[in-house]
Formats: C-alpha cells, sequence, structure tokens
C-alpha cells in the first residue's frame, strides 16, 4: 500500500479570483499615487513592486532583457519571478563604461535610472521620464539600499473589480482596478503595476493603465497579470438588434440549454433555428460513430413520426460497437498513442494500447477508472513470477492468442514509450493528457500565463522519476535465460526491445524476455510539491502515480474532469468551452464558465459516465442547431448559437468513401464491419500513411490537441480530385459494378432511383426535384449509365456538403 | 496560424486566371518582398559516410581512410572522392561545409534534426523547410509551392497541413511514362472527362449557396477546390511533370537511373515556378560492404546526376536563383567495421550547398585528422539550416505564432556559416 497523502493547501485559490464583499480593510493606495513626489519616505519593496514596475514597462519582455541571451549585457528572467536571478542582474556591475547599473552613492547617476528615462541613450526607448512616478520609485529604492525582499511572499490572489463590462456603445471605457491580497493579510491597489491584456481587441482593449475601451460587439475577456497572480474579467457588448427578441427559458429546458441561452439573451444574439432531421442524422451519425448513416437507414428516420426519435436514435448510436471504435481514436488522440514512440514493436503495440481502449469504451468503464488503469498501469500483477509475465506477454501475438492484451487490467503502453523517460517529459505529457494544461514554458522560465513557476515543474517531474522500465535487479536470471533461449543479444542490465523480426517466432507461440514496467525505489522519502495543491510525502517504496491518481479523482480537482468534458465538448463544436481546449489556464478563460463547472460536476456527480456525457451534448437544442445563421448571429464563433461546418476527421473521410461506393449487398458490412474501417481496427495500421497525414490524422508526437488538423487543404482537395485511391474506389466499386451487370442483362433500375441512392449514400438527405432533374440529364450524357454514374459519385463527394459536418 | 491563414486568403482571392509574371507583380507591389528563390533539397538518406565522400583523410590509418583516394578539384585545394569526378571539376560551383556535429544517431532523429534545424522535442513539431518556403514564397496558383519526390522528408510541423509537399508517390523511371500521384490525369481519365465531372460538380455543389463566405471551412474548401483543379488541368503543371519533353541527350546527361531522372524531373519542376523539390537518394546506410555500395553505385550516380543538375541550371541563368542543399542525416564512424562498413556516426558529417548566393569553390569547417569529430566547435545542423534559408531569402530569426502558445522562432539556435555566402 502506498502512504502519503494529500495536504490540502491554500494555494488552491491563487488560480482563482475572488470578488469584493470581504471586510478587510482599504487596500494601500496605488503606487502611481504613493511616489507622485520625489519626496515620498516610503521605502518601495522588490518583489511587490520593483520586479512588477519592470515588467509593466517591457524590461522583462523576451525581445528585451527577457531574452535568454539578454540585451546590452543585461539580463532578467522572462516574465519576472526570478528574484535571485534579477537582483543579481541589477546590483552586478554593467560592463558598460558609461556607469553602474545602480549607483547606491549617487541613485540619480544609476543606468536603470538614466537609460529608460533617455538621458543616455536606450535601444529600447524611453519608457518613463525623470520626474514621473516610475523614476521616483526605482530611485527610492536605490537610495534606500537597492534590497532583496524576504525570501518568498506568497500572493495570496488578486481582486479584480468590476466583476464584469458590459459596454452598450463604440469607445465607452471602463477602468479597472486590481487590489494584490498578500498571506500576510497586506492589501495593495497595484493596478499601475499590472500588465495587462485582451483576448480579443476587436471586443476591447486595454491600455497600459487598466482602461478598457469597448471597439466591437461580441465578448471576451480582458487579462491582468501581477506577480503570480492573474485575473480575469469578462467584457461584453450587446448587438444591436431592433429585431431581438430574447429566449424564454421555461423549467424544461436542458442545463446546457439554459447557459448557452442565457448568454445569448445577454448578448442580444438570437440562436438558429434547429437544424433538419437528415441533418441531425448526419452530425450525430459522425460524431458519436464516426460512421456516416447508410441510405436505409436516412429512410426509416425521416419516415419516422415519433416526437422522441433523436433521442431514441442518439441511445442507439451510443450502443453500436462503432461508437466505442471512434471514440478510442479520440482518446488515443488525448493520451499520446503513437506506433513511432513505443520502446518495440511500434505497430503492434499501438494497435494492442486501441483495442484495450476499445474494449473499455465498449463497457462504458467509468473515465476515472479507465484513467486509473493507464496511469497506475503496472507491467505484471504482484502474484505473478517473470517468467509466467513472459509467457503471458508473449501469448497476446500468438496466432491461437493464449491471452488478449484488451483484457488486461492495466494498459502499460502508455508509460513505456520512449518519450515517457525523462522525467521532465513525462510530466508534461501527463500533465496535458490528463489535465488539460502546458507545463512546458515553465520548464525553461515563469509560465506568462498561469501560476506555474520553474519551482513547480521541477516538483511535479520528480513525481515521475522513479517510472521504470527495464528488468528488475531480481529478475535478471530469469531474463537472461529466456534471451539465451531466443538468441537475443543483450544491453545493460536494463534489456533489450524485441525486434520485428521476432513477430514471426511469436506467433508460432516462442516466449519472448519483455521489459517490464514496474516501481524502483527512490533513494529517500521526500515530499513533493503537487502543482501548487499542497504537498505530498512520497516514502521509499511509494507508487508516485497513487498520489497523484488520488488527487485527480477529487472531486474538487480542478483540472481532471474539466479537461475531459472539454476536450469532449469540443469535439462536437468548432471549439471548446475552453479553446484551445488544452490549454486550460486562467488567462484562457472559459467562454461559459458556469456551463463548464456544470458539465464537470456533473459529470462527476455521474460517476463519470462516458455515455452520459455524449447524451448530454448531443441532445441538447445547442448541439442540434442549424448552421443556417438567424437574422444576427452570422459573425458569433463562440457563444454555440449555431453549427458551423467542420471538416469530417481523416479516419471518417477513408470510410466513408468506401461506404459511398460499396456493392448494395455490402452497404450495411462495410458500415459495421470494424476490421476494415480506419476508425475500427485498421486505426494504427493506416497511421502515418498518406491519406492519413494528407488528412490530418495526429502523428501525437507533440503535446497538443492540434495536432488533429482538420482544416481543409489543398492537398486533400488534389487527393479527392484525382488520387489513385478515390480512383480505384470508383473503379472497383461495387455499387457500379452492379450497375453494369444490370445494365447488360437489360434490368437496370431508373436513373432516377440510382441518383436518389447516391444522395442518400453520399450527403445523407434526399435529393431535390432540381438536383435529380440534372443528375439524371449528366447520367445520360455519358457513355453508360455505369460510368455516368462514377462520375456522380465522383462530384458528391467533391461536394462541400460530402467532407462537410453541416 | 492566423496570421498565415489570413495571408493565404489574401493570395488566393488574387484569382485563377493570374499568370506567374502576374503574381510577382501583385506580390511586389503589395510589398510582399518576393525573393524570387527556389530551392533544391538532395537527401541522401541512411547517413552518407563523410570520409568517402567529401571529407577523405588520405592520411590517416588504413582502418580509416579506407579504399578511395581522393583526387584533385577544379576549386585550388579542395580534394574529394576520385568516384566523383564530374563534380570534382565542377567545384566552383558549390561549397562543401565539413564538421557539422551533433549527437543524434538514430536515422528519425537525426533526419527531423536536419531537416528542420530544430533539436526535435515532444513539446514543437518544428517545419521541414519546404513548407516555410511554400509559406512565404507561395507558386503560381496553378502549381504546387512544394514536391516532393516519391515521399516527403518530414513534415510541416506547426505550420499546418496546407504548407505540407505534394509528393509523386514514386520516381519517374527511365522508358516507363510516370504518374505523378494525385496530379497525372490516368489511362481511363481524360481531361474532358474530368472537366465534365468539374463542371457538374460546379452545379450540384450548392448546399451552402448564399452563403460562400460565411466560415473559413466552406471558404477555404471552395478555394482549394478550384487550385487543386488549376493544378490537375493545367497543361502547365502537366508538362512540369512530364518527363517526355525531354530530349534523349538531357535524359542520358542525367542517367537512366532512378535518382538521374528524379533529378530531372526536380530541374523541369524548379523551371516550371516549384519552389522547393525533395529528392531522395538512399541506401548510404552502409553497414556493411561500404565501399562497393558507394564505389559502383551511389557515388556515380549522384556524380552524373547532381553534375548535370548545376549544368543545366547554369547553362539557363537560374542557379543564381536557386539554392541547392545536398546532405544526410549524419556521417559515418571514421573505423571501418569487420563487415566493410561503417556505422552511425553524428559527431561528424558534411554537406553541400550550391546556386543562390553560395561562393563555391571552397571548403568552409574541417575535422580532426581521422574524422572524428570537428576541429574546433564545429557547425551544427542549425548553423546549416540558418545558411540555407538565408540563401533562400528566408530570415533564420523569422518567428511564427505557432499553436503552442507563444512564439517560435525559425531557426533559434543556429547562425548562417561565415563565409559560405556572398
Amino acid at each position: 500500500m502506498y502512504a502519503s497523502a494529500v495536504k490540502p493547501g491554500l494555494v488552491f485559490l491563487l488560480s482563482l479570483v475572488t470578488f469584493g464583499g470581504s471586510a478587510d480593510a482599504e487596500p494601500l493606495p496605488p503606487a502611481n499615487q504613493r511616489f507622485q513626489s520625489a519626496e515620498t519616505e516610503e521605502v518601495p519593496e522588490f518583489q511587490r513592486h520593483v520586479v512588477p514596475l519592470l515588467g509593466r514597462l517591457g524590461c522583462n519582455g523576451r525581445n528585451c532583457h527577457g531574452s535568454f541571451q539578454g540585451r546590452g549585457d543585461f539580463r532578467l528572467s522572462l516574465f519576472g519571478y526570478d528574484f535571485e536571478m534579477d537582483h543579481e542582474g541589477l546590483v552586478a556591475d554593467a560592463s558598460d563604461s558609461v556607469g553602474k547599473r545602480i549607483d547606491q552613492s549617487e541613485p540619480a547617476n544609476s543606468l536603470i535610472l538614466r537609460k529608460p528615462s533617455l538621458e543616455i541613450d536606450h535601444e529600447g526607448g524611453r519608457r518613463f521620464t525623470q520626474n514621473s512616478w516610475e523614476y521616483h520609485l526605482l530611485h527610492r529604492w536605490i537610495k534606500t539600499g537597492a534590497k532583496k525582499s524576504a525570501p518568498s511572499q506568497e500572493l495570496l490572489r488578486l481582486e479584480v473589480q468590476p466583476k464584469e463590462m458590459l459596454f452598450s456603445q463604440q469607445n465607452q471605457t471602463s477602468q479597472l482596478q486590481v487590489v494584490a491580497v498578500w498571506q500576510n493579510g497586506d492589501r495593495e491597489d497595484v493596478t499601475p503595476l499590472c500588465r495587462f491584456r485582451t483576448n480579443d481587441d476587436s471586443v476591447a482593449v486595454v491600455d497600459r493603465n487598466g482602461e478598457v475601451t469597448s471597439t466591437g460587439e461580441g465578448d471576451t475577456h480582458v487579462i491582468a497579470f501581477y506577480d503570480n497572480g492573474i485575473g480575469s474579467v469578462p467584457v461584453m457588448r450587446a448587438q444591436t438588434s431592433s429585431r431581438f427578441v430574447p429566449v424564454e427559458i421555461g423549467p424544461e429546458m436542458a442545463p446546457i440549454d439554459r447557459f448557452v441561452v442565457t448568454k445569448l439573451n445577454k448578448l442580444n444574439i438570437t440562436p438558429s433555428q434547429q437544424c433538419t432531421d437528415s441533418e441531425f442524422l448526419r452530425r450525430a451519425s459522425i460524431d458519436l460513430t464516426g460512421t456516416l448513416p447508410t441510405s436505409q437507414e436516412v429512410r426509416e428516420f425521416l419516415a419516422d413520426t415519433d416526437r422522441d426519435k433523436r433521442l431514441r436514435k442518439i441511445d442507439e448510436l451510443l450502443s453500436r460497437p462503432a461508437y466505442a471504435a471512434w471514440w478510442a481514436n479520440k482518446l488515443c488522440d488525448f493520451t499520446g498513442c503513437n506506433p513511432q514512440q513505443q520502446a518495440e514493436l511500434g505497430q503492434e503495440l499501438s494497435v494492442q494500447w486501441y483495442g484495450w481502449i476499445k474494449t473499455r469504451l465498449d463497457e462504458n468503464l467509468p473515465y476515472d477508472e479507465l484513467v486509473r488503469k493507464v496511469v497506475l498501469a503496472r507491467g505484471r500483477s504482484p502474484q505473478q513470477s517473470y517468467e509466467e509475465f513472459a509467457r503471458e506477454t508473449s501469448g497476446y501475438f500468438r496466432d491461437d492468442p493464449s491471452a488478449q492484451f484488451s483484457d488486461r487490467e492495466t494498459m502499460p503502453h502508455y508509460w513505456t514509450r520512449r518519450s515517457m523517460q525523462k522525467p521532465e517529459q513525462a510530466a508534461e505529457a501527463f500533465a496535458h493528457n490528463f489535465l488539460g494544461i502546458r507545463l512546458q514554458c515553465a520548464q525553461c522560465h515563469k509560465h506568462p500565463f498561469a501560476a506555474w513557476t520553474q519551482n513547480d515543474y521541477r516538483n511535479f517531474s520528480r513525481f515521475f522519476e522513479n517510472v521504470t522500465f527495464g528488468i528488475r535487479p531480481e529478475d535478471r536470471d530469469a531474463y537472461q535465460r529466456i534471451a539465451k533461449r531466443v538468441g537475443m543479444s543483450l544491453r545493460g542490465d536494463e534489456g533489450s526491445p524485441i525486434r520485428n523480426d521476432a513477430l514471426r517466432k511469436l506467433s508460432a507461440g516462442t516466449v519472448y524476455p519483455w521489459r517490464e514496467l514496474y516501481i524502483k525505489q527512490r533513494s529517500e522519502a521526500e515530499e513533493l510539491n503537487l502543482l501548487r495543491s499542497g504537498t505530498v510525502e512520497l516514502r521509499r517504496e511509494t507508487d508516485p502515480r497513487q498520489p497523484i491518481m488520488d488527487w485527480m479523482r477529487d472531486p474538487n480537482n480542478p483540472w481532471f474532469a474539466k479537461a475531459f468534458v472539454n476536450r469532449v465538448w469540443a469535439s462536437y463544436f468548432q471549439n471548446g468551452i475552453v479553446d484551445p481546449p488544452d490549454d486550460l489556464n486562467p488567462a484562457n478563460p472559459p467562454t461559459h464558465p458556469e456551463l463548464l463547472a456544470w458539465l464537470s460536476n456533473s459529470f462527476v456527480e455521474n460517476g463519470y459516465d462516458i455515455k452520459w456525457l455524449h447524451r448530454q451534448i448531443v441532445s441538447s437544442d445547442t448541439y442540434q442547431r442549424s448552421w443556417r445563421p438567424s437574422h444576427n448571429n452570422r459573425e458569433d464563433q463562440k457563444n454555440f448559437s449555431r453549427q458551423i461546418p467542420r471538416r469530417m476527421p481523416a479516419e471518417v473521410v477513408y470510410d466513408s468513401v468506401k461506404q459511398v461506393v460499396a456493392a448494395s449487398d455490402q452497404a450495411e458490412e462495410v458500415r459495421a464491419d470494424l476490421t476494415r474501417r480506419a476508425s475500427g481496427h485498421l486505426s494504427m495500421r493506416l497511421a502515418g500513411t498518406y491519406a492519413m497525414r494528407v488528412f490530418g490524422k495526429p502523428e501525437r508526437a507533440v503535446n497538443c490537441d492540434c495536432e488533429r488538423n482538420n482544416h481543409p487543404t489543398l492537398l486533400q482537395a488534389v487527393f479527392l480530385q484525382n488520387d489513385p485511391i478515390i480512383e480505384q474506389r470508383l473503379e472497383n466499386s461495387g455499387w457500379v459494378q452492379e450497375m453494369k451487370d444490370q445494365e447488360a442483362e437489360g434490368n437496370l433500375q431508373s436513373h432516377r432511383k440510382l441518383v436518389s441512392e447516391a444522395w442518400l449514400r453520399a450527403l445523407g438527405r434526399p435529393a431535390n426535384r432540381s438536383e435529380i432533374e440534372q443528375s439524371v440529364q449528366f447520367v445520360q450524357q455519358a457513355e453508360s449509365v455505369a460510368a455516368g454514374m462514377q462520375d456522380l459519385l465522383w462530384s458528391l463527394l467533391n461536394t462541400k456538403e460530402f467532407l462537410l459536418i453541416k | 496560424m492566423t496570421i498565415s491563414r489570413r495571408r493565404l486568403l489574401q493570395v488566393g482571392s488574387l484569382g485563377a486566371s493570374l499568370t506567374l509574371s502576374d503574381y510577382l507583380r501583385i506580390a511586389s507591389a503589395n510589398g510582399a518582398v518576393d525573393s524570387g528563390r527556389s530551392a533544391v533539397l538532395v537527401f541522401l538518406g541512411g547517413g552518407p559516410s563523410h570520409l568517402d565522400t567529401f571529407d577523405m583523410k588520405p592520411n590517416a590509418p588504413a582502418e580509416y581512410r579506407g579504399q578511395f583516394k581522393p583526387i584533385q578539384t577544379a576549386a585550388p585545394g579542395v580534394r574529394i572522392c576520385e568516384h566523383l569526378p564530374k563534380l570534382a571539376s565542377r567545384a566552383d560551383q558549390y561549397a562543401v561545409i565539413r564538421g557539422i556535429t551533433h549527437s543524434l544517431a538514430d536515422h528519425g532523429l537525426g533526419t527531423r534534426y536536419l531537416m528542420t534545424g530544430n533539436l526535435p522535442t515532444p513539446v514543437v513539431d518544428y517545419p521541414m523547410y519546404g513548407s516555410v518556403v511554400s509559406k512565404e514564397f507561395p507558386a503560381a496558383p496553378e502549381l504546387p509551392s512544394f514536391v516532393s519526390i516519391e515521399r516527403p522528408v518530414e513534415g510541416p510541423g506547426y505550420l499546418g497541413a496546407e504548407y505540407g509537399p505534394l509528393s509523386t508517390g514514386e520516381k519517374p523511371r527511365y522508358g516507363q511514362p510516370f504518374r505523378v500521384r494525385g496530379i497525372t490525369l490516368d489511362g481511363t481519365m481524360t481531361l474532358d472527362r474530368y472537366r465534365r465531372r468539374r463542371s457538374f460538380l460546379k452545379d450540384i455543389d450548392t448546399a451552402f449557396a448564399g452563403y460562400e463566405q460565411l466560415d473559413e471551412s466552406v471558404r477555404s474548401l471552395d478555394r482549394f477546390s478550384g487550385q487543386a483543379f488549376q493544378i490537375i488541368s493545367s497543361p502547365k503543371a502537366r508538362a512540369a511533370f512530364d518527363l517526355s519533353h525531354e530530349t534523349d541527350r538531357e535524359v542520358d546527361r542525367f542517367g537512366r537511373h532512378e535518382f538521374g531522372q528524379s533529378m530531372l524531373l526536380t530541374t523541369r519542376l524548379i523551371e516550371a515556378g516549384v519552389r522547393f523539390v525533395t529528392v531522395l537518394l538512399e541506401g548510404w546506410d552502409t553497414h556493411q560492404d561500404n565501399f562497393n555500395q558507394l564505389g559502383r553505385e551511389l557515388l556515380p550516380n549522384l556524380d552524373q546526376s547532381l553534375a548535370a543538375m548545376l549544368d543545366r541550371f547554369s547553362e539557363q541563368g537560374r542557379l543564381d536563383s536557386t539554392a541547392v542543399l545536398v546532405t544526410g542525416e549524419f556521417g559515418r564512424t571514421p573505423k571501418i567495421n569487420n563487415n566493410a562498413g561503417r556505422d552511425h556516426w553524428a559527431r561528424a558529417m558534411c554537406s553541400l550547398m550550391a546556386g543562390g548566393n553560395v561562393r563555391g569553390g571552397q571548403t568552409l569547417g574541417e575535422t580532426d585528422d581521422k574524422a572524428q569529430g570537428p576541429e574546433g566547435d564545429g557547425f551544427t545542423p542549425d548553423d546549416l539550416a540558418a545558411s540555407f534559408f538565408q540563401n533562400i531569402g528566408i530570415d533564420p530569426k523569422t518567428e511564427y505564432q505557432a499553436n503552442v502558445g507563444r512564439p517560435i522562432t525559425l531557426i533559434r539556435d543556429g547562425a548562417t556559416i561565415p563565409g559560405l555566402l556572398a
């Protein structure tokens, strides 16, 4: 058993911004007032005043002294927060012959005053004048000894007022006020010491003093940065629309729709109508199962008069094996399943990984359990000997498998990838995969948009130090014996990879010596800080992943459930509620915070039931809106007032083309037989092939959800118009062959029927009259009906309507 | 990424009927400085032995120097392998860069490093040279900007799939009709039939009628579909890929082998206005039988075809506007192994640069007496990349807004190799 517990700390609060309501004393007035006069007696503080001032003036920016090479021989830590280094840099002798950076005997001679006030040349230009409060503040600090601060004062939070800004006209302004609250109870108005940023300058801009100006209709956030704190304020300006009538929010409205509509009402945006039944069927089938509906299914669905037919269809889709298959692709994206990075037998191991997840989704295993089985995975169970382990693992590869990998209790391949062997890389990947946060910036400098410091990064990395892939010392003899039997040459004590040429023998039943995922003892017990959420005591024998897993499953965990529900949401719309979906940080706030909170809390309350989550989203009015704009939502890109057309993912394009051209009696099989599907068993076999690369199937080589690229490109157009794969599909189309045969026998179906069927297959809707007329004419002009239909199918596959989920 | 898409959109909106010169005129009138440069990357996949090509050590012990002899070249003081006589007599046209050093003696990682000029990391997926060029200097609408013969060498990385290469899927073979994946209209598909399909497509692709400009996905599908049609149906693009336009004399000058035909195709593509071409010569991973493999086939083929390409570019006055880089992913072990082969060695390798502003007829950098490592610090793949970009006319310190949440400098750590460029 592990013996550690997360000690909850105050630090949780740091990432939150709380507003008003406290009975605290009046804050200290802002520095621009207190240092207005040169005569002040106040002693400025290094961490609280000097470093933030340098940040606000831009001195520690990336292109100035914050550059890793410094500027003009003077370097500050990028975005501040390395107080030791910054202090050393400031008090050190400048190589510049014009004087000292800091001259305590004659403060006004200090370069840090003379250069930014342009008394002497400064490549960075004028940052302040000689009678400014900035000048006075720095002057006072030098004069009073240019002291460092007491070690590590913790900023508790930033309080930003007002809570939100609602503008009604162009160029209207509003002033932000930011109060810093320190752990010792000090409160100070730090507005003039903050850096500010707008997240969308077409809606609002913010100047360096925190004055916000409305520049357009819509909504965004302005962000304040000070010390290690981040505060955000939503800024909105409603549309001016005389025809706007708010949507009534009745008691029967689903929670998702309630949150979305509430905000739309605030912005005066009228949402689009509901989509048509055929649009719904095609959209939901692709999003839930990665599959086009068959023509028969479209006909039946359109003919169904039941009011609840959409809900019934959702449940039916969720119960299909194709649901598990398609979403296994997505979970492989989120967790980084990549044949190139496997420790050995890349192709086979990634196929096992995919298959294992697919089986879990089929069982609808709760998300937290699924993750636990990945996070706490080990090579073998405690009772198993090394020989048994080697036999079992080899058995997965036999022609007549003695065991199925997907039946394994845990899935170790996540940890055994080559990209997980360095603790730092493991930490970054882990944070990205399961928490939706990007730690990597903090490897080299304080994270510019999040609270992460280099210390947080190093602490978190150290958890992963003893997760080991190799041979336990006590198993080396057993390992050697098996290795010798199969003639493997050995490298060191850590074991060797199994090479591809072993596959033949493995399939015939030979047992190979496998390396194993296990937890090495730490050299000593230690306490580590777990991403600013308390400290964890790790004993020598503790599995360090256990306390992380416990912490993630704590219902109050700020990221674990949120990251997942947001990623799932982002798969159904053009944007996540937080977007990019894998960048949860306080400077990148959700468009609908209450919606995200409700969705993730309810997901947890419902036992992390993944199908529950899908059902909530897909059954909402918000998901089922038409892509056609209402009278005033054309510009809305982020409030979910309509469905924005999205390109089909790579696997779906591949499978859909096959489905469209399949012989009539094969249509159902092509759809349902997952062993032949790019989103099914072929998922990892096809990874990296030309078609998959062209359509943006992710390599999963870097920690970024953006690797799955669903943007249209020129190559995709070239592919669909003239790639040999497409030509072959049309040439060898079972359906076209059928027509040829029937044409020869003289019992061909009517042209109309063929055309209608083509429309249903490719676009999931009946063709309208003019489409049928045009098509029949087109087919009749061809040298044969079969050739004409081939051309027609080509054209359908190249319509925007085919490639887009609308 | 937003910026790039917006820019592409502007280019696309120039319309379908522009010629290359129209496009260049407009581009320069808009202030978009166009260097007019194109580039070729010859990738010697597998890791060519530096000691048996351009960094010979005739005075090293026999188990290092191998069996090949150096010969004099047209450039005083520059000596290269005896199996490269044609290149030797053209040594004034290229520079040899020796003492390039790194530590990734793995084909995948080494290739990634050499093709991007950035040390590979799991955090950022860096773009390959050609993707950067096709972003900065897009070709005329009826031509692809970036072509990879046979298959791509590394991808567009953070620049996004739209800057990926058009790969031909196979190499041209002498005496056989050449089919380019996606570009060539195949046997049963005539231009007429393709046009008919396309015109019917226009008739029925009406689902978004009235809303064509509303969403990015709809807009870009239209734009790319139109451009694809232009490329596939354009006589110019077709002609560029069609080697049957070449005379027997040219075919023989480049060589009837696959690499020769690939180099001939490369030359035609550049002449037509394609901005970046990658061409592969593989087989350099000579763990065994190094000298026979190099001496009988690899070196003679490289010698013939590369010399032919340089000659043809010179004859056409195109060498000054075409930057050429010839490189592998690493060098090979200076000490010959028991199988008469050499193994992976990243501490020392060499590359060739020609065209553009390269000052030919010189060597830059050097290795120690057994070619085990550079004398002094040597150069890094980052330096090589910075130099190549500089020669193409792209500032290696250009910054891109990558989707990893921070701006990324194209080549962060490299500097242009001093003395290489005029």
